[in-house]
């Protein structure tokens, strides 16, 4: 793990050295904390094989390498799980101190799916993937659960699901830049800042919970089972940014609107929680009195999902069901039992869905620099992409992306200055066809980094011995 | 915290004494053989990011003249300089205030950094405060390279430039486990086991402080990476206990040892416990007059000794010109 070799070129090429194992396909994801590539494996060992590599930006001037990427390395170290996502290399970019962590590639995520099956084939998910999905999650869940890891960020984007192969179907848990061990914090976990994408947001966050627990996982995993059946977000909220206060008006009544407002009688910890005293008012502002979350996921109240469903959006977090306890509910013991390959399911008479690939921009090499040349043709498991590389692949897009956040479609250009300095001129990726004279705002944003990192002038030692 | 059973520490640093002296040594040898070579052995960070030892000699006269100065050190002068910089992380860390947790994974970083290192090659001060800085953000209590180095005076950049050489040589295996939590379950299981009132309540408490002091001076030794963390405690708890008298501790041993799986046994048990009280025994800082002594020499070994200022103003603007050409470089073609 963590390659050694040095980053110095060689003769044969301007390449790094460990950018020379991988064949560079494209730009497949970006994010807040970078960009996700897709590139396959050189080596005669595992050639062609499919890596994601995420690119970590640098962190704010002067904190050094990415707390964000040490965080989800040294956690991802530790975990082994079929159904988390495997770091399988960790490689360093020493000049501009980020680091690349390369996965094995997932074909799919939840979003897609549910993204397809709404805008494209117009039909439910069947019952076995639903079910075959969801106990696949928990089960990763009660393995980070049970080592004490909450995720905290969970939604459909950042649960993959393999394609073709050995693991298709398997669902694989990612993106842990915010996930935490959270045995003995040093600090009160809300000081790391609000964390959870406002959907999935459990209730006592909301509210102001300053010390939570793996139960905000599991809220995240009732509205995920919701949005699988209806294939819609179940709390669609409108998100006030830039307050780091965690009270999310519109969030929290969408939540009211389909269960009802929490009493202390049904929660008694209620009264702690800061917002629930302050904002008493705007809370209790709307009186809800015919909510029905079955109506809402067209489910019976009397069947074994709505009640697993109910369980997990109970509004107590020290009463919501635990992902051990959910693995063990009736709803997996009843037909259609779940499988291992969640989208191919066993029995004859289920619709068969052929999930579209993650589109590959082929345009964006690893610096995250756009290219304005037409590209080239993607030759290698050109197979593995129904669809061919058509128009389709040479225009970006607002991308499936890897763990990682989606973003609004941007210009191209945008790349640019988002991009990070540092792997030198004439580096090639995938032997992708890449513009010269690189847009001049790129260039500085290079040169100012190496200027911060205090690297080319920097005195070799100081003598002083102070302490 | 993840299982400590399926951890990297268990399965990769946690190491047989033979091993240990292996990797010290061949540390050693390799700075020796630069130092024959180059005549220095300090590795710089380049421009590019990469190591690299100082530029061979090429004059066979200043190559036979600093050959017959510099003498390497040896591998217990290197053990000299590591105690030293080790009591140094609990010191800083001490004068920051840092919760004890971070004060043991910075220890444990610097012990894993030097078992791929020479002190001969990096500076242990930076290496040192670096770590420090990392276990910050390990541990979630972040604190910017800059008010670190502001604290103790020294430049922050430094800590920057060492930030990655540090995860890479831990191999990225950042999660590490201390025994002062194993200490506290200990007690927390001794609670039960003792069916403890007030006043026993009290007595555990005193064994617990007591225990924390025995594990702040196993982690100045080469225990914690020849033993796991549960033992440290266990030790550190059956010393504490022999001052106090505070319950029956084989008693209490027999019960531990079966309720776990027959791994463990109590025999094995107290080999390790001689083995870590003869550690901490044969622990001893260095005298502040060999201490100097061994400083001039890595010094020298470093290339940085008085004598060699002139060399310094010379690597000063060589490093300039380097840049200039970077810059170039950078330019569209």
């Amino acid at each position: 793990m963590g390659d050694g070799s040095s980053n110095r070129t060689n003769s044969n090429s301007n390449k790094p050295e460990w950018l020379q194992q991988y064949d560079l396909i494209g730009k497949i994801g970006e994010g807040t904390y970078g960009l996700v590539f897709l590139a396959r494996i050189k080596s005669q060992a595992n050639r062609g094989k499919s890596i994601a590599i995420k690119k970590f930006k640098q962190s704010k001037d002067g904190d050094g390498v990415s707390p964000t990427a040490i965080r989800e390395i040294m956690l991802l170290r530790e975990i082994i799980h079929e159904n988390v996502v495997k770091l399988v290399n960790v490689h360093i970019n020493h000049t501009d101190m980020s680091l690349y962590l390369a996965f094995d590639y997932a074909e799919h995520d939840l979003y897609e799916i549910i993204r397809h099956h709404r805008d494209k084939v117009n039909h439910s998910i069947n019952q076995y993937t639903v079910k075959s999905l969801l106990w696949q999650l928990l089960n990763g869940l009660n393995y980070l659960h049970s080592n004490w890891i909450i995720h905290r960020d969970l939604k459909p984007s950042n649960i993959l699901v393999m394609g073709d192969g050995e693991e298709h179907g398997v669902v694989k848990i990612a993106d842990f830049g915010l996930a935490r061990i959270y045995q003995a914090p040093l600090k009160p976990l809300s000081e790391n800042g609000v964390v959870v994408t406002i959907w999935y947001r459990a209730p006592e966050l909301l509210l102001g919970a300053k010390h939570y627990t793996s139960a905000v996982d599991m809220w995240a995993v009732g509205c995920i089972f919701a949005e699988l059946l209806t294939l819609k977000p179940l709390f669609q909220g409108a998100e006030v940014k830039g307050t780091p206060n965690p009270f999310q008006l519109d969030q929290l009544d969408k939540i009211f609107k389909v269960l009802g407002h929490p009493t202390l009688d049904k929660w008694p910890s209620l009264a702690n929680l800061p917002h629930w005293q302050q904002d008493v008012q705007h809370i209790q502002g709307h009186k809800y009195d015919n909510t029905s979350l079955c109506n809402v996921v067209h489910l019976s109240p009397k069947s074994p999902a709505y009640d697993l469903l109910s369980k997990m959006l109970e509004y107590d977090p020290r009463k919501r069901i635990t992902a051990a306890e959910a693995l063990e509910h009736e709803y997996f013991k009843l037909e259609p039992q779940p499988g291992r390959n969640t989208l191919v399911p066993c029995q004859p008479g289920e619709t068969f869905v052929n999930y579209p690939t993650r589109p590959v921009d082929t345009t964006t090499d690893f610096e995250g620099t756009a290219n304005l040349q037409p590209p080239m043709p993607v030759s290698s498991g050109a197979g593995s992409m129904p669809g061919g590389h058509g128009s389709n692949r040479t225009v970006p897009r607002p991308m499936n992306v890897v763990g990682m956040q989606r973003m609004p479609h941007q210009p191209m250009q945008a790349y640019n200055l988002a991009s990070q300095a540092g792997m030198g001129p004439g580096m090639n990726p995938g032997g992708i066809p890449m513009q010269r004279g690189v847009p001049q705002a790129h260039q500085q944003q290079q040169l100012r980094r190496k200027d911060q990192m205090g690297m080319p002038g920097y005195p070799p030692q100081q003598k002083s011995r102070r302490i | 915290m993840a299982d400590f059973l399926t951890s990297t520490h268990r399965a990769k640093w946690v190491f047989t004494p033979q091993h240990l002296v292996e990797k010290y040594r061949a540390a050693n040898q390799r700075a020796r053989q630069v130092l024959e070579k180059c005549g220095a052995t300090l590795m710089e960070i380049d421009v590019d990011g990469s190591l690299s030892y100082p530029e061979p000699q090429t004059s066979v006269k200043a190559n036979a003249e600093k050959h017959s100065r510099t003498k390497p050190l040896s591998i217990d002068e290197e053990q000299c300089i590591r105690v030293f910089f080790e009591n140094k992380i609990q010191e800083v860390c001490k004068s920051f205030q840092f919760p004890h947790k971070i004060q043991a994974t910075a220890l444990i970083y610097f012990k894993r950094f030097f078992l791929q290192w020479s002190v001969m090659e990096h500076q242990p001060k930076n290496i040192m405060l670096t770590c420090i800085y990392a276990a910050c953000k390990i541990e979630e209590n972040h604190v910017s390279a800059e008010e670190l180095g502001k604290g103790i005076q020294q430049d922050h950049h430094m800590i920057l430039n060492n930030e990655m050489i540090i995860y890479q040589s831990l191999e990225f295996d950042l999660i590490v486990y201390a025994p002062y939590r194993s200490v506290e379950g200990f007690i927390n299981d001794m609670q039960e086991f003792c069916n403890a009132d007030d006043d026993f309540l009290q007595m555990l408490k005193t064994l617990q402080d007591t225990a924390r002091s025995e594990v702040d001076k196993m982690m100045l030794t080469d225990a914690p990476l020849l033993f796991p963390p549960g033992q440290l405690a266990l030790a550190a708890l059956h010393n504490s206990n022999a001052l106090h008298k505070v319950l029956d501790f084989d008693g209490y041993l027999s019960s531990i040892f079966s309720r776990q799986n027959p791994v463990h046994r109590e025999s094995e048990f107290i080999e390790s416990l001689n083995a870590i009280n003869s550690l901490v025994r044969k622990y001893k800082f260095p005298e502040r007059k060999e201490q100097n002594h061994i400083n001039r020499k890595l010094e020298s070994c470093w290339g940085l000794s008085s004598q060699d200022e002139s060399k310094k103003r010379e690597k000063k603007s060589k490093h300039k010109s380097k840049k200039n050409s970077n810059e170039a470089q950078i330019a569209p073609s």
